[in-house]
């Protein structure tokens, strides 16, 4: 895994604005950054990023069974206890899974870490599976790279494989967001493209114009009943708004489905932990409720974790990551060496949520930068990859979008 | 193997695009004949379909009506719509149909030249009379001066219509609330991760 320095594509900018993406620069820095490029060989691709993230998502998957089965780890999750039924009902039916990224800390060297699980609402979709494609396509055209470089980005036709899979021809699904984001939306338009591509209807209608009929199911902003719901919204938010009494009887199939709740909760992290300890893709992790007092050397970690909080123990003090159950964009998290905050979020969203500590995984270092690799999951496979990388070690919400290839 | 895709959508078209996006305005060659014979018969001439896209399509029609055509509770209902003498029992026209939901009778198809498996569309289309003797489709938002003869077509003709067996998505119904969604994610920028 290497950095490459590379010409930008002269006309980049106006294809960006071309293709109506229009948040290649944010908040007035670059999001879209192709002045270089990551480079990996086929075997870190492989078995260093594809494999894992396929088996971890097959381990994810127990961990929901697990969860589910514990009335306990549900309130550790913080699912509100209304609503534990309507997961564990989703479970149960099967309701499908279409995509999620894990993020992962890799240098090349070691094995990739777990860093999260974006199981529910992970959004750079348009970036990964499109404009990335396009940038490869380009610079094979233009001769910058090699004949044969090749990109680990299937993710667009697995898309579209997925939905042909979970849906009968014809079928009409509704793509929903909340308004005026054009970043969540570029996500929400390229799943949508996948869905007709496979031939169904797509059709979109903002989060905020979503009604309910007289008979209890959801209705679109021309009063068309809705059937299927991809919603780019958190679970953790959906059950705590008005409707979500509403969302059981609905007869509404949800995508993500509402057990995708379990995953991309950073308790998963410990549940993980206990159930898989010692794999090679996972940082030690513990609800920090059982753990607070031993770390910060004043008492003993609560029973249940004792033996495998020793047995972590060192790796913790070395440095440790304290994360909200809940949160998006690096929001209140901090990072502590030798019990000093060494790195901490501005942003303090979500502060007032259970928290979970793991061991820290430094991101590698390129040029400054550290990336974080976004792999991505479609259906129960990983089908490609998306970089992310932030001068700081939490990645924010001002990260830069990096393009990568294969090395031939 | 190579580990990329063989193509992509590029383009991010927006909100208003999307829903439009299968559909737009782009004109297709359609005819419509009163039945499949008709179809055949032009297509012996060299008409613009061939046998086989008369058999198709007759086909296709006749599933979609079964699955698609307005459906009333009442034969006075259907007639005030059809036309006396133009509609008959859901039992008739498909096997374990209610006998007291009522449906117009097919009265022809609109065939489209689609360059076929498009999301959403169907190039055949089942018509039905009028009241006032003209045609009209599943849904009703069209209607034409006569079931027999070609034209242009806007694709957007050759949408599927939505199914009105039993209770089912797509159909209209009555919004008693709107706006209960997105309330807990107020004053956040971004709901993705």
């Amino acid at each position: 895994m290497q950095k490459i320095t590379l010409p930008e594509r002269p006309h980049w900018r106006a294809q960006a604005k071309d293709v109506g993406f229009t948040f290649a620069d944010m908040h007035g820095e670059p999001y879209w950054d192709e002045t270089s490029a990551y480079a990996f060989s086929l075997d870190q691709i492989e078995n260093g990023l594809e494999d894992p993230a396929t088996e971890l998502h097959a381990m994810c998957r127990d961990a929901v069974a697990h969860i589910i089965a514990s009335e306990h780890l549900m309130e550790r999750l913080a699912i509100p206890k209304a609503h534990r039924d309507l997961v564990a009902e989703s479970w149960k039916r099967s309701d499908p899974e279409i995509y999620g990224r894990f993020d992962f800390a890799y240098d090349g060297q070691g094995p990739a870490k777990l860093l999260e699980y974006n199981a529910d609402t992970p959004t750079s979709l348009y970036e990964s599976a499109a404009f990335q494609w396009q940038w490869l396509e380009d610079q094979l055209a233009a001769g910058v790279l090699p004949e044969a470089t090749d990109q680990f980005n299937g993710i667009h036709e697995a898309l579209v494989t997925r939905f042909g899979e979970v849906f009968e021809e014809g079928s009409d699904l509704h793509f929903t967001a909340v308004a005026g984001n054009p970043e969540d939306y570029g996500t929400v338009e390229a799943l949508g493209w996948a869905a007709r591509e496979a031939g169904l209807g797509a059709h979109y209608c903002d989060l905020e114009k979503i009604a309910l009929s007289d008979d209890g199911q959801f209705l679109d902003d021309e009063d068309r009943r809705i059937a299927v719901l991809f919603k780019l919204y958190p679970w953790e938010d959906l059950l705590r708004d008005d409707y979500a009494n509403h969302i059981s009887g609905s007869g509404c199939l949800f995508l993500e489905p509402a057990w995708k709740a379990l995953l991309s909760n950073k308790g998963l992290l410990p549940v993980l932990w206990e159930m898989f300890e010692g794999h090679p893709n996972l940082l030690p992790a513990f609800f920090e409720a059982d753990v607070a007092d031993a770390i910060a050397g004043q008492g003993a970690p609560s029973e249940a974790v004792a033996a495998a909080f020793g047995r972590a123990e060192a790796q913790l003090g070395a440095g440790h990551v304290r994360k909200p159950i809940l949160s998006r964009e690096g929001a209140s998290v901090s990072i502590l060496k030798s019990g000093k905050v060494i790195e901490q979020s501005i942003s303090s969203d979500y502060a007032e949520l259970p928290r979970i500590i793991q061991a820290y995984a430094p991101l590698p270092q390129f040029d400054g930068f550290r990336p974080v690799i976004g792999a991505w999951i479609v259906g129960q496979a990983c089908a490609g990859i998306g970089i992310r990388e932030d001068r700081s070690r939490i990645t924010q919400d001002l990260s830069r979008f990096k393009p990568h290839y294969v090395t031939p | 193997m190579i580990k990329r895709s063989n193509r992509v959508a590029i383009a991010i078209l927006g909100a208003t695009a999307f829903t439009l996006a299968g559909c737009r305005e782009e004109q297709v060659d359609a005819a419509a004949y009163p039945n499949l014979q008709s179809c055949l018969d032009d297509a012996s001439r060299g008409g613009i379909f061939t046998v086989q896209d008369c058999e198709t399509s007759f086909s296709q029609a006749q599933t979609l009506h079964v699955e698609a055509a307005p459906r009333y509770d009442a034969l006075e209902v259907c007639e005030e719509q059809h036309g006396d003498g133009a509609c008959g029992t859901e039992a008739t026209a498909t096997q374990g149909g209610s006998g007291s939901i009522f449906m117009p009778l097919l009265a022809g198809y609109l065939m489209g030249n689609m360059l076929g498996g498009r999301a959403g569309m169907s190039a055949a289309q089942p018509l039905y009379k009028t009241s006032d003797g003209r045609f009209t489709n599943a849904t009703r938002s069209s209607t034409f001066s006569s079931n027999s003869g070609s034209a242009k077509l806007n694709t957007s003709q050759f949408t599927r219509p939505a199914a009105t067996v039993g209770k089912t998505p797509m159909t209209r119904a009555t919004a008693s609330s709107r706006g209960g969604f997105g309330a807990s994610g107020s004053g956040r920028t971004g709901f993705g991760g």
